[in-house]
């Protein structure tokens, strides 16, 4: 049972003018998987090492079951972490990297063993305990770090970037290994990464940060479907979201958003939000996987078709990417279309626009708009 | 064009192979030459190789001269101080790595700048104090001595190697439970072995050798180390060069013993860095 609590955490290094980070509440509940995301440099693996108690809280407090832990060393935490370079002890075999711990923690020898060699099997690593960590792969290596924290049986995990230094083949496995030992283990975790594809698959919720600061917080599917702002949507997906300039127009007839040289009619819910955008620019953001070469029958009513040339296609095997031009804006956009695909470079095509799935951002400040269709 | 230049230059790092070989090993081979011959033979002859050897010579030196209380001055002198420097030094390199305190830049300047002043500027009030401390002509004021020169160099070695031990593992000690001095005990100094032996070892041997500070602290003849004892083969009007020659290479014969076995150890601790 733990669960950790940061209230207004800020950290400020010597010499920065900025803080690292600024002003970061969130909470994690017990047994919870949440991943902290976003680009380097913003604040991530700071906020992780002030939870670990490696680095001293600027302000704010830190609470671990409610129980302020601002002031506890590191080594009384209860804390174990996973460092991206794993941080293996080089000097020692793999059965003292796991044993180390225990040891200061006066563990009786036939308890240390038990622990060690269960721990050993779980991540199947038995055959490997004599060895020193210069003897295994990347992979072996990763499982011996997390061997280290599972071993200790801690209240909370965690993990600072630990699949980077892993080749692709490695980091898939590893993925999935991690998030089955921590579904069987059940213990609070917080992960950090840069890479959306981790936080999108591994954690219950995502914390998005930028510039030290807490952009967005929640489940993954919400936040890729409900981005904040232009960063969070920019962010995550991969290709990023397509940016385009629209115009609220509000007449007798109702509210209508005009992009691409198409105009959606919006529905009356959206009026008193837009009514201050009247006439003005708005970012539109549009997904490349909501853009349709051919038009799928179930969509058909919420579709407009607007006309492009094809500037580039890239086919990436499972499906293909088409950069575009809008002739009418000069904007260039990027649809994700099957891998059937008949255009090529040059041709002019149009493609269809799912209406009911755009986002709209405020031009000056870039936070989300709400939107809705009529 | 670039190809054809590769004999001349490989020719060229030969010749200055063979020429740092002869101007460093030559003497060496010469005195190991008059070590096994008498000294009229060698006023003789000086550059004769010894036809007929004189073993002897080296119980001669070895029983006449109180070599055995030499030697055993000298590897109670210099062991002792390795190990004290050696361990200080290691501490100091990773107390000044890892723990940036105010003033830190101050004392590595202060440690450093003890590199750089030769000991003939030092002799006179190193003398004077431990005189007043009434450590002069004492082996355990040599000691102190000797822990006090090597330190700088020691420290230098060891923080650029402690330099290179990543932060992470030190910080994976502090989660996995440990204090300060059990993660210097049980991670900076296992990891730093290499880099730790070879500073030992370089001390060692330039201790083995140190003639001035002995020669000047230490007038009992029962304290002497063994490049004092070598000294006593010179009479006031005479050299008795054989003599010489041989109790200098029973002085060397340790370092050239720790030298055979662990030169590659020593190169490799003196270049490598940290294992990731």
């Amino acid at each position: 049972m733990a669960v950790v609590k940061a209230d207004r955490l800020c950290k400020e290094y010597k010499g920065h003018a900025d803080l690292a980070v600024k002003d970061v509440s969130f909470t994690v509940a017990d047994g919870e998987f949440m991943v902290l995301l976003g680009p380097s440099g913003c604040g991530k693996t700071s906020i992780l090492r002030m939870i670990a108690g490696l680095e001293p809280i600027t302000s704010g407090d830190l609470l671990l079951n409610g129980k302020r832990i601002n002031d506890v060393p590191a080594k009384d935490r209860d804390i174990a972490m996973v460092f991206q370079s794993y941080a293996l002890y080089p000097h020692m075999d793999v059965y003292s990297n796991l044993a180390f711990g225990l040891r200061r923690r006066g563990f009786p020898p036939a308890e240390i063993d038990r622990r060690v060699t269960a721990t050993a099997a779980k991540l199947a690593m038995v055959p490997y305990l004599k060895r020193k960590p210069m003897a295994l792969s990347g992979g072996q290596r990763q499982r011996v770090a997390l061997g280290r924290a599972i071993v200790r049986e801690p209240q909370v995990f965690l993990f600072d970037e630990p699949l980077s230094n892993l080749d692709a083949a490695a980091r898939f496995t590893t993925r999935n290994e991690l998030i089955k030992q921590q579904k069987e283990l059940g213990t609070t975790t917080i992960y950090v990464t840069h890479d959306q594809v981790e936080a999108m698959t591994m954690g219950h919720r995502i914390c998005i940060l930028n510039h030290g600061e807490l952009v967005q917080i929640g489940r993954p599917l919400e936040v890729y479907q409900s981005p904040a702002d232009t960063f969070v949507a920019r962010f995550l997906g991969n290709p990023q979201m397509n940016m385009l300039k629209g115009t609220v127009a509000l007449n007798d007839g109702g509210a209508f958003l005009h992009v691409a040289g198409s105009s959606i009619e919006l529905a009356a819910q959206a009026l008193p939000e837009l009514r201050k955008y009247a006439g003005s620019a708005v970012i539109v953001g549009v997904r490349p996987e909501d853009l349709y070469e051919h038009e799928p029958a179930a969509l058909l009513e919420r579709l407009v078709r607007i006309p492009a040339r094809v500037i580039a296609v890239e086919p990436l095997g499972a499906e293909t990417l088409l950069m575009l031009a809008l002739p009418d804006s000069k904007e260039e956009i990027i649809a994700r279309v099957g891998r059937q695909t008949g255009v090529r470079s040059g041709d002019t095509t149009t493609v269809a626009l799912d209406t009911a799935a755009l986002h709209l951002f405020d031009p000056a400040t870039k936070v989300a708009i709400p939107y809705f269709r009529r | 064009m670039g190809n054809a230049l590769i004999p001349v230059k490989k020719t060229l790092l030969l010749l200055l192979v063979v020429v740092c070989s002869i101007t460093t090993g030559g003497p060496f081979l010469w005195v190991a030459a008059l070590s096994l011959r008498t000294t009229p033979e060698i006023l003789d002859h000086p550059y004769r190789f010894p036809l007929h050897p004189h073993f002897e010579k080296f119980v001669s030196a070895w029983t006449h001269s109180n070599y055995g209380l030499y030697f055993w001055n000298s590897t109670l002198v210099v062991v002792t101080a390795v190990v004290i420097v050696t361990l200080l030094g290691a501490m100091a390199a990773h107390g000044l790595v890892r723990y940036p305190f105010r003033g830190n830049r101050g004392v590595r300047f202060l440690i450093l700048s003890g590199m750089m002043l030769p000991p003939q500027m030092l002799i006179l009030s190193l003398f004077q104090i431990m005189f007043n401390m009434g450590l002069y002509n004492t082996l355990g004021g040599l000691v102190l001595v000797y822990v006090a020169t090597q330190l700088p160099m020691t420290i230098y070695i060891l923080e650029s190697f402690f330099a290179h031990i990543p932060q992470d593992l030190f910080d994976a000690a502090k989660l996995d439970g440990y204090a300060d001095f059990e993660i210097f005990w049980r991670i900076a100094l296992p990891i730093g072995t290499p880099a730790v032996f070879t500073t030992g070892l370089l001390n060692f041997i330039m201790l083995w050798n140190e003639f001035l500070y002995a020669v000047v602290l230490l007038t009992d003849n029962s304290k002497r180390t063994l490049p004092l004892g070598i000294m006593f083969f010179m009479g006031g009007h005479q050299i008795d060069v054989g003599m010489v020659a041989t109790g200098l290479i029973i002085a060397i014969l340790p370092v050239l013993l720790l030298y055979t076995c662990f030169s590659e150890t020593m190169i490799k601790g003196m270049t490598a860095g940290a294992v990731r």
